[in-house]
Order: C-alpha cells, then sequence, then structure tokens
C-alpha cells in the first residue's frame, strides 16, 4: 500500500506513533490472557435468530414431532378462544349451560328493544357492588341499575323519547364506556361513550 | 494448538465458545487495536482498558461479525466506538490530564533532533481535535485505506481525505517547523 510515503511528515507521524506502542509493551505483555480471563466460560450471545433456532428440536423427526406438539396445543388455543369468545352458533348456548346461567333472558334484555315505555339498560358485572349509567338523558348523573335476584346482571329502565343519547356504566366508580350493545361508540376527553338511537331517532 | 491455525478456524472455535482461541486472536491482533487506542486517547492506562473492553465486547457479540467482512475492520470499528464514547465521558467527567510521556529510554540509532520532533510531533498529535487524530492514526498507525477508516468512523471516503489533508496541516501548524523537515 503506497502510504504518501514522498511525505517526510508521514513518516515522522508513522515512526511516532509506533514508537509510543512499542513504549508502551508492558501495557499489551499479557493482553490475551487478561481477556481470557475476564472472559471465564462465557460463549458469545446468541442473536434472536440464534435463540429461536435453539428452540427447535435437532433431528427431523423430533421436530415434526415438536411440530405437533405446537399445532394441536396452538388449535386447541384458537378452538377455546372462539369458544369462549362466543363465535360459535352454538356456544353462547354451551357456555350458559356450563355456567348455570339463562342465556335467552340474558340475550333478550341485552337488545335494544323499549320494555313498556323505558328503555332498558342491562350490563352484566358479576362482582360489582355498585352500577349505575349515566348519560346525555340524565345530564350526566347516575342512575343506578339493580341486581334483585343477584345473578350478576345489573338492570334499569328509562323512559326515553326517541332520539340519540350518549351514555355510560360506571362499574364501583370506574367509568365503562363500550356497552356492547350499543349502537356505536364516541370518544372524547380520552374516554369512550356509548350511543343509542331510540325510536331510529338521530337527536337527543 | 491454535497457534498455527488460521483465522476463520479460530473465529470458528470462538464461536463454540473456545475461549483459548479467542485468546489468539487477541494475541494476533492486540498491537493494531491497542495503537488504535493509545493513538485516539493519547492515555496509556485508558488505552489499556479500551483494548481489553473491545476484545471482550467483540467476543461476546461475535455471532454479529459476518465471516465475508475483514475481521480487523470489525474490531477496529468496535474499538473506535468504545474510545469516542470514553473520550465523551471525560469531556463529562474532567479529571486531572496525565500528559502523554514518552518512557521509551534512549536509542542509541536515533539522534537527539530525532527523538526531540518525535516528542513535538506527540504533543501536537494529543491537542488535535479526536475527529482529525483519529484518522491520521488509522492512517498512519494501522496502515488503512481511505475506504477502511471511512467505514470505522462512520463517515464518508471523501471526508477521510479531507480530514487527513486538515489534520496534517494543523499539526504542521502547530509544529511550526516545517521548514526543518522539508
Amino acid at each position: 500500500m503506497n502510504l504518501d510515503a514522498r511525505d517526510p511528515w508521514d513518516e515522522l507521524l508513522r515512526e511516532t506513533l509506533q514508537r509510543d506502542v512499542a513504549a508502551a509493551s508492558d501495557s499489551l505483555a499479557g493482553l490475551e490472557n487478561r481477556v481470557v480471563e475476564r472472559l471465564g466460560d462465557r460463549s458469545p450471545r446468541r442473536g434472536f435468530l440464534g435463540s429461536l433456532k435453539a428452540l427447535v428440536a435437532p433431528t427431523r423427526g423430533a421436530r415434526w414431532g415438536q411440530l405437533t406438539v405446537v399445532g394441536a396445543t396452538a388449535c386447541a388455543c384458537l378452538l377455546l378462544g372462539l369458544f369462549f369468545g362466543g363465535r360459535f352458533p352454538f356456544a353462547q348456548h354451551a357456555q350458559s349451560a356450563l355456567l348455570g346461567e339463562a342465556p335467552a333472558t340474558a340475550k333478550s334484555v341485552a337488545t335494544r328493544s323499549p320494555v313498556g315505555n323505558g328503555v332498558l339498560f342491562m350490563l352484566p358485572a358479576k362482582d360489582a357492588k355498585v352500577v349505575s349509567v349515566v348519560g346525555s338523558f340524565s345530564e350526566w348523573e347516575p342512575i343506578p341499575l339493580s341486581d334483585d335476584n343477584h345473578d350478576g346482571i345489573w338492570t334499569t329502565e328509562i323512559p326515553l323519547a326517541p332520539g340519540r343519547y350518549e351514555y355510560a356504566f360506571i362499574i364501583d366508580g370506574r367509568w365503562f364506556g363500550q356497552d356492547p350493545s350499543a349502537d356505536e361508540y364516541v370518544r372524547s376527553f380520552g374516554e369512550y361513550s356509548s350511543v343509542r338511537y331510540v325510536g331510529g331517532g338521530d337527536g337527543a | 494448538m491454535y497457534r498455527t491455525q488460521d483465522e476463520v478456524s479460530l473465529l470458528r472455535a470462538a464461536l463454540g465458545g473456545e475461549t483459548a482461541a479467542w485468546g489468539e486472536i487477541v494475541m494476533r491482533y492486540k498491537d493494531a487495536v491497542f495503537g488504535l487506542c493509545l493513538g485516539f486517547l493519547r492515555n496509556r492506562a485508558d488505552a489499556e482498558d479500551i483494548a481489553q473492553d473491545a476484545f471482550i465486547r467483540a467476543y461476546v457479540n461475535l455471532r454479529r461479525y459476518n465471516l465475508e467482512r475483514k475481521f480487523s475492520t470489525w474490531v477496529f470499528t468496535i474499538a473506535a466506538n468504545l474510545c469516542r464514547n470514553r473520550l465523551r465521558y471525560r469531556r463529562n467527567h474532567p479529571v486531572m490530564e496525565v500528559d502523554f510521556e514518552f518512557e521509551g529510554g534512549a536509542d542509541p540509532a536515533r539522534t537527539v533532533v530525532h527523538e526531540e520532533r518525535q516528542a513535538r510531533v506527540r504533543k501536537a498529535l494529543s491537542a488535535l481535535p479526536y475527529t482529525y487524530r483519529a484518522p491520521l492514526v488509522l492512517r498512519f498507525y494501522n496502515d488503512l485505506a481511505y475506504k477502511e477508516i471511512g467505514d470505522i468512523l462512520a463517515i464518508p471516503e471523501g471526508t477521510v481525505k479531507t480530514r487527513i489533508h486538515r489534520g496534517k496541516a494543523m499539526l504542521k501548524e502547530k509544529f511550526g517547523e516545517e521548514r526543518d523537515l522539508a
């Protein structure tokens, strides 16, 4: 490599740097031993892919077995998720049977149909102590829900004229703005509220 | 056992956790890495610390090294980054500076004038900003090409050339005896 050897400055610089290192040879002596000593039993760190590879079985047969077990577990989790998420048509009936609940009643109160002169607000909250509903129909003042038969389903009926109403439930002092039986949700001041249209109205 | 092995075999052995193979790698590169650190930091104790750290970090992160690339460039990059961090730390935590002094003893083959010139170059180099000193060290101590220096310092090749040219001019300016050497 040609390193501009014609310039005497370059040569002087090179010699100076080399002499500095030569003069510090005692710092260099045994450096490799000190490094090895500090490393001890450490091995080079595995990268992300390396860590993944380490999880995979070493032989093809074992890998198939591993794959089968992982696949079966994933399928079981998926089916359980779908089952408890209520995505299967029979899931709610089966869940209710398992939990000893009365599904037909629960389903019917979840609808937003007016009952009598009022609109029924229903919320399943099994361990709740106090549940109320606040909304544009009450100037956002709480209206208590009750659970007389202690089945965890809290209800109240509020007479409402046709129109659009924003509301949310308060469960033991905590805001619950996403009623599953709402028509839509709106977000204001960082919190969700539910919206319900009564009698096809569009203004509260 | 490892003395006769080529670099790639040593690196593969080190990847398998053989620290003794890494020891041989350290043996082969310690002059270059220590020289780089000493040139950058201008302090022997710091250079020794950082050179050790550079080899330890390189070993721990060895799986990140691509065997197709030049190993020296990779190790020099680690060392250069550690030096830069140490200089930054020094700037924020100033300690009493100890002048870098040459303690090589008398060399009868060299004239007193030559010794004196080297001492003055040493002093001028220490006073040079890091951005100019680093490329000069890599060029004139480590004998690297502009492209490689650029890879290590993460700057374009053109900038390396400019900094080396400007660094030399600043050295000459500090030295103040350009005509004596010409």
